[in-house]
């Protein structure tokens, strides 16, 4: 047994495990004495929020099309980092290029749904939610720990990392998933007193009644959740050790809370962490430049600080967003909202290549490339292959996986 | 037929201004509904000490130029004033035009803006988004600047359609593309709204069906004329003012009494508040504070001795950045405000309220109050009826625990 499953047990055993009367969340609470959590496969999403330019992330150099569109725009066969003869990867995305050269780096190209929407709103709350209808009260990752809980009595949870709200994709009708911003933000004060109220018999026993659906339960399953996470979280930073460093960005800092959090077996199977800025409408090419050379170069080291621990196998991160860009750029040196566009999965297990088709830059959707490939594919892959949960009741249909999984 | 108790009071308060204390509630009890109604829509004089320290903050943060001492005046403010409706109504327009500094970066322009929906926002929906369009910040924040005749940018175009005035589902790609050239030259010169003749595209526009040679202010009326502008509005109303998930039927009732005053907005919050419905057990209690609600209405009742600069530090933190949205689409609101972090945030701070002086200083009478004759207050705390066992337990609790115990129940979240 490691030390940090140890020093974590032994929090357990301080801070107890929180039984409530009713339909008590199972969030944090069980599932951690389990021995089995150890090398559980885990998946990370990074959410690209803004709206990606896949065209200058995975670069086509070699179509025509691309460069006649993109006159001050476009990046060239010299700048972009070689995949092939006709596409590179954006320069500043180094990080990236190493995980391809180890074949760890899955593209998936022309990803999008029918009918895109152009709305960075409602275009995130479909890829969030993984569903077409207006109202959508859950999202995918919040109904696959639903259904698991419900079919299996697994309590598989999720953390939100970074969040300041809950991603829709993480809200399920029942499973409420903790947003930790900072560890050291979440801590419970006491104000003078012993202990913080919230972790107090009194306290429990008063949010103990509940009455289903409504936002009163809502508060007290969130509050209960949340006080159970901080009890367990509260010395969390002290068992964690890292010899690989990490870049400055926000990312990287949150991905390292991350493989804190993996490291010490807790609960969560998934992840989510947001990089926002992508809505590049004008004076494009410096910031997108920073933003991916974040993206590349914190994953890069959250994967390299998880091989060191001997976890990077059990680890598949994912990134989306809600949708690319335009083809032709603009008048302000940027690029509007467009729809289909590619995502990253870095694999553990050597499956990293092209999955999908690239789409046409001829043949376009009111001046967008196509989708080629359906969203939900992804999804379906990342459920029934690497978490090994059936993806058709949580998509509503039967989607095909890919192979990078 | 509506019992104007001391519970419906208390419910009506609470949605009208930053919290409610018990007098507030006897004397609205007192007064009766229409009276309190009319008193809360006719401006009232401010004290003297509060029109000086709002002026004072005010001066201070427009001569420094510091968005965050900005932040600070409007805070103060929300809590201060003798017109609290008018202060909840100018935050419901800075979430629904959600203009942030953080691209703006001219406290003039956002201190303008803020001017703006506290003059126009009680009154005609017409005025306000044609003032709106030729805002400053809104032009910067939009890029409006960047809508030339041969390079259009939709971002305003879109935004008009979707957050707006209209909602989703109202309006095609096509006829944001069309407007957009409409708004085309509606730029800025010196910090104030300059039509630049030379970069308007003026030829014929197709929008909604209808085809001419628009300009903005024609789109701009054929969005205040489009039949889903009251029920956008009646929605959004209700949502901020009453019920998170307003029925279909309620929302057309809400959009008829917009249309009846053509679009003007306190009128119709008035008589929605007078409306049964308004006091029904699906509505009281079932809106999740925002962070400006909880932090807000906790101190006012509660406490003296302010710290502005904490407070406003405290909500930014907990997710409501005054000035600063998140996006174009506001705070979302709702359930959204609660998570895990928000969580221990919250209970933070009201474990702060009462048991040091980091935000305030609790009033003794206050302490007193709630130690000795908890029952007041309860009605005064609890927008939702407490359980039995929540009942007892605060009843157990030592008399000096009462309080905090009270602030870090979920049920003290929903007003």
């Amino acid at each position: 047994m490691s030390t940090n499953r140890r020093d974590f047990l032994k929090l357990l055993g301080t801070a107890g495990v929180v039984s409530l009367a009713g339909p008590a969340p199972s969030l944090w609470s069980s599932a951690l004495g389990a021995e089995a959590a150890k090398g559980e496969r885990v998946l990370v999403l990074i959410q690209m929020a803004g709206g990606n330019d896949g065209l200058n992330t995975v670069i086509p150099f070699g179509d025509d099309a691309y460069l006649k569109a993109r006159p001050a725009l476009a990046i060239g066969k010299g700048a972009a980092l070689k995949l092939n003869d006709t596409l590179g990867l954006h320069p500043a995305m180094s990080g990236f290029r190493d995980l391809w050269e180890a074949s760890r780096l899955a593209i998936v190209q022309g990803v999008g749904y029918p009918k895109p929407d152009r709305s960075h709103f409602r275009s995130m709350d479909i890829w969030q939610a993984a569903h077409f209808s207006e109202r959508i009260p859950t999202g995918w990752v919040g109904r696959m720990l639903d259904q698991t809980v419900a079919q299996t009595g697994m309590a598989w949870e999720a953390a939100c990392i970074g969040q300041d709200k809950l991603p829709l994709s993480c809200l399920g009708e029942r499973v409420v998933p903790p947003t930790i911003q900072r560890l050291e933000e979440f801590r419970l004060t006491s104000a003078g007193r012993e202990t913080a109220l919230v972790s107090t018999a009194a306290w429990k026993q008063a949010v103990s009644s509940s009455e289903s659906g409504s936002e009163l339960d809502f508060l007290r399953r969130s509050a209960t959740s949340a006080v159970t996470s901080a009890e367990r979280l509260a010395s969390l930073s002290k068992t964690y050790r890292s010899a690989t460093p990490y870049p400055s960005s926000r990312l990287a800092q949150q991905l390292q809370l991350v493989a804190q959090m993996i490291t010490a077996d807790l609960p969560a199977r998934v992840y989510f962490v947001t990089l926002d800025g992508f809505d590049t409408h004008s004076q494009q090419l410096p910031g997108h430049a920073v933003l991916l050379g974040e993206l590349s170069s914190a994953v890069s080291a959250f994967f390299a600080d998880l091989d060191e621990k001997g976890r990077g196998d059990s680890v598949m991160l994912t990134t989306f967003s809600e949708f690319g860009r335009r083809l032709a750029e603009n008048g302000s040196l940027g690029t509007d909202h467009g729809a289909a566009s590619v995502l990253f999965t870095v694999t553990p297990a050597g499956k990293g290549g092209l999955y999908g088709t690239a789409p046409s830059l001829t043949d376009l959707d009111d001046g967008d490339p196509k989708f080629t490939t359906d969203f939900r594919r992804v999804y379906a892959t990342l459920l029934d292959r690497w978490l090994q949960r059936p993806s058709q009741p949580v998509l509503g249909e039967a989607f095909a996986p890919l192979d990078f999984a | 037929m509506i019992t104007f108790d001391t519970s419906a009071a208390a419910h009506l308060l609470r949605r009208l201004q930053f919290g409610v204390n018990p007098e507030e509630i006897d004397r609205a009890v007192r007064e009766g509904l229409d009276a309190t109604l009319d008193r809360l829509f006719t401006p009232q004089p401010e004290t003297a000490e509060f029109t000086a320290s709002q002026a004072a903050l005010r001066d201070a943060a427009v001569a420094t130029a510091s968005i965050q001492d900005l932040k600070a005046w409007w805070l103060h403010r929300m809590a201060g004033t003798a017109n609290p409706v008018t202060e909840k109504v100018t935050l419901f327009w800075h979430n629904h035009f959600a203009t942030s500094y953080n691209k703006v970066l001219s406290v003039p322009m956002m201190t303008a803006q803020n001017d703006l929906f506290r003059t126009l926002g009680s009154g005609s929906f017409r005025q306000l988004l044609t003032t709106v369009a030729r805002d400053p910040a809104m032009l910067v924040w939009l890029d409006g600047n960047a809508n030339r005749k041969r390079h259009p940018n939709e971002n305003f175009a879109r935004e008009v359609m979707e957050l707006f005035a209209l909602g989703l589902g109202n309006y095609t790609e096509r006829d944001i593309q069309e407007a957009a050239r409409a708004f085309s030259g509606w730029h800025l010169r010196e910090g104030r709204f300059w039509f630049n003749d030379s970069q308007h595209d003026s030829s014929d526009k197709t929008v909604f069906g209808k085809t001419g040679k628009f300009d903005g202010q024609a789109i701009i009326n054929l969005c205040l004329d489009h039949p889903a502008c009251p029920r956008f509005l009646a929605f959004k109303l209700l949502r901020t003012f009453v019920v998170t998930e307003p029925s279909p039927a309620w929302i057309d009732r809400v959009a008829a009494l917009f249309t009846k005053h053509d679009l003007t907005f306190a009128p119709v919050l008035k008589e929605v508040c007078r409306s049964p419905e308004f006091y029904g057990s699906d509505v009281r209690g079932t809106i999740i504070k925002s962070p400006v609600e909880l932090v807000l209405g906790t101190l006012r009742p509660l406490c003296e001795r302010i710290r502005w600069p904490a407070v406003r530090d405290l909500s930014a933190q907990l997710g409501q950045d005054v000035f600063a949205p998140p996006s174009v689409k506001g705070w979302d609101g709702g359930r959204q405000w609660i998570h895990a972090t928000a969580w221990i945030q919250r209970w933070n701070f009201l474990s702060d309220v009462t048991g040091s002086e980091r935000y305030g200083s609790l009033r003794s009478e206050v302490r007193e109050a709630i130690a000795q004759q908890p029952h007041d207050w309860v009605t005064a705390l609890f927008a939702t009826p407490l359980s039995d066992t929540t009942r007892e337990v605060l009843t157990k609790a030592v008399p000096s625990d009462r309080l905090s115990l009270s602030l870090s129940l979920p049920e003290y979240q929903l007003m």
